[in-house]
């Protein structure tokens, strides 16, 4: 699929990278209960990887205006945070406190934000040819 | 003076307008010529147009990314001289089709009678 450039692959890698990190901090700091670990690891994740979407995005936009309003850069951060945190979790690296709930509880709400970007992706590629904007096609 | 100067920014100011467009034209004007790679796609543009339209690198590759995903155009590579292989760009059916009907529909109009004769005064 040609919407699936090197730059949201580059981007899926970093943010494979980042949530690696996110967990092995998350679980220290549940374990050894310190709210401020977990505070301060949750912004920092949170931060970085919204960094890091902006920085791969703008370089993506560059590179192939797909008009896509920011789904695939979504869908990939939602699929490698919940793989990840899921494998994490079943392979035995999480808090003995962690409990597999609270990873269902964040795919249930943020699956149903994603479904709403979905939706407004898809009336957004009306005005698409080939996921490109029609309006700037030919500019 | 004053007249001069507002003539020139008002054909500067049409002109910027104008050019957004023109690049399309150019670019496919230059693959229907020949297989090109990049340097020699800017260098027909900017030849072929008597330098009215500047073609910067990063623009044409843009452009190039953008009509190769819609399928209008596509590449093969050759070696270069030196250093890696070369994209040589060609216009696809569909991209020979679309440029014959903007042509039909758009740059025709300028060879009918009445408008040669506007053109001319």
């Amino acid at each position: 699929m040609k919407t699936i450039t090197k730059y949201l692959v580059q981007f899926a890698i970093a943010a494979s990278f980042l949530t690696l990190l996110f967990r092995i901090s998350l679980s220290y700091g549940v374990e050894n209960q310190s709210n401020w670990i977990v505070v301060l690891s949750s912004v920092i994740y949170g931060l970085a990887m919204f960094v890091t979407g902006r920085y791969y995005g703008q370089k993506d936009e560059k590179h192939l205006p797909v008009l896509d309003i920011g789904f695939r850069f979504h869908l990939t951060t939602f699929l490698v945070h919940n793989v990840i945190s899921y494998l994490w979790l079943l392979c035995g690296f999480a808090s003995q406190y962690e409990k597999i709930i609270a990873l269902n509880i964040v795919l249930l709400i943020w699956g149903s934000i994603l479904i709403v970007h979905f939706v407004v992706f898809l009336f957004t590629r009306r005005k698409a040819i080939k996921d490109l904007d029609k309006e700037d096609l030919f500019d | 003076m004053k007249r001069e100067k507002l003539l020139s920014e008002l054909l500067s100011s049409w002109e910027e307008t104008y050019k957004k467009g023109q690049l399309t034209l150019w670019i496919f004007l230059a693959l229907r010529e020949d297989k090109k790679y990049v340097n020699e796609i800017k260098e027909f543009v900017e030849t072929q147009s008597k330098g009215i339209i500047s073609c910067e690198e990063q623009s044409l590759y843009r452009a190039l990314r953008k009509y190769e995903h819609i399928d209008v155009l596509t590449y093969e590579l050759r070696k270069g001289n030196k250093g890696p292989e070369r994209k040589y760009y060609y216009l696809t059916d569909l991209g020979q089709e679309l440029f014959d009907l903007f042509v039909q529909r758009n740059i025709k109009l300028f060879y009918s009678e009445e408008i040669k004769e506007l053109l001319n005064f």
